[in-house]
């Protein structure tokens, strides 16, 4: 009889190398879900300060 | 480049590098030290950056190799103590199979730092495979193989079966499957 019709199981792609995360599994899923609640997260201004002490102590002497 | 323009990148990624931080320190406190480490160097360094090319590549390469002196100058060996402790606790899934987000974060940070900085870079942060090399100076190959075994390990900690993408019928084989005795 015809046994691929009998086993309706798709054949393992397990090992496909281009795409060893599985872009759509409940890890990857996961994962971006977590990484985007930590990347809501408000910024501190202490990098906005850092970033304007940086730059204004950039060249007096050149205005480049 | 224009300074005013560097800077205005510069602040734009700092959500992501903070993300990134966070993942490879697990501690919020120490991820923010080592986010304004980066921007200083990034800073001094800005004349060496090509434009055109991947900023947000160049600037995690710069935080994760300042996180790795700073671990190196700590002589600490990297998370082993804190690893064993917590492999030894197992996550069990919700009833209705769903993770929850702070069990994925705990089981997040049992995996060694190499394979979980992998899956990060190319699950949530977006970087292809060959940007991920680079930032982490190392072959394609190796970072698919962290990914890989960073994502058996996860699938270990959390008991969900390899291969549930939750589709329909994942979601159904489950919950037939916890109400038989």
């Amino acid at each position: 009889m015809n046994e691929a019709a009998a086993t309706p199981k798709r054949p393992p792609r397990k090992r496909d190398n281009k795409d060893p995360l599985g872009a759509n599994s409940e890890i990857a899923r996961k994962l971006k879900q977590y990484y985007s609640s930590v990347v809501a997260d408000e910024v501190p201004d202490r990098f906005a300060q850092l970033l304007n002490k940086l730059e204004s102590a950039e060249t007096p002497r050149d205005k480049g | 480049m224009p300074t005013a323009s560097f800077k205005t990148d510069l602040l734009g990624a700092i959500p992501s590098l903070r993300a990134f931080a966070v993942s490879l320190s697990q501690n919020a406190d120490k991820a923010d030290d080592l986010v304004q480490e980066t921007l200083m160097k990034a800073w001094d360094k800005q004349s060496s950056f090509q434009l055109g090319t991947n900023l947000k590549a160049w600037l995690f390469t710069i935080l994760r190799n300042e996180f790795y002196s700073q671990m190196r100058k700590r002589g600490r060996e990297v998370q082993d103590t804190d690893g064993a402790m917590t492999a030894r606790l197992a996550i069990h899934p919700e009833q209705d199979g769903m993770l929850d987000l702070e069990d994925f974060r705990s089981a997040l940070d049992q995996l060694p730092p190499d394979q979980r900085e992998a899956i990060i870079l190319i699950g949530a942060s977006g970087f292809s495979y060959e940007e991920a090399a680079d930032i982490c100076n190392c072959a394609v190959g190796t970072i698919k193989s962290r990914v890989s075994r960073a994502r058996t390990r996860l699938h270990e900690i959390l008991g969900v079966n390899d291969d549930s993408e939750y589709g329909p019928d994942a979601i159904s084989t489950q919950v037939l499957g916890s109400g038989i005795p």
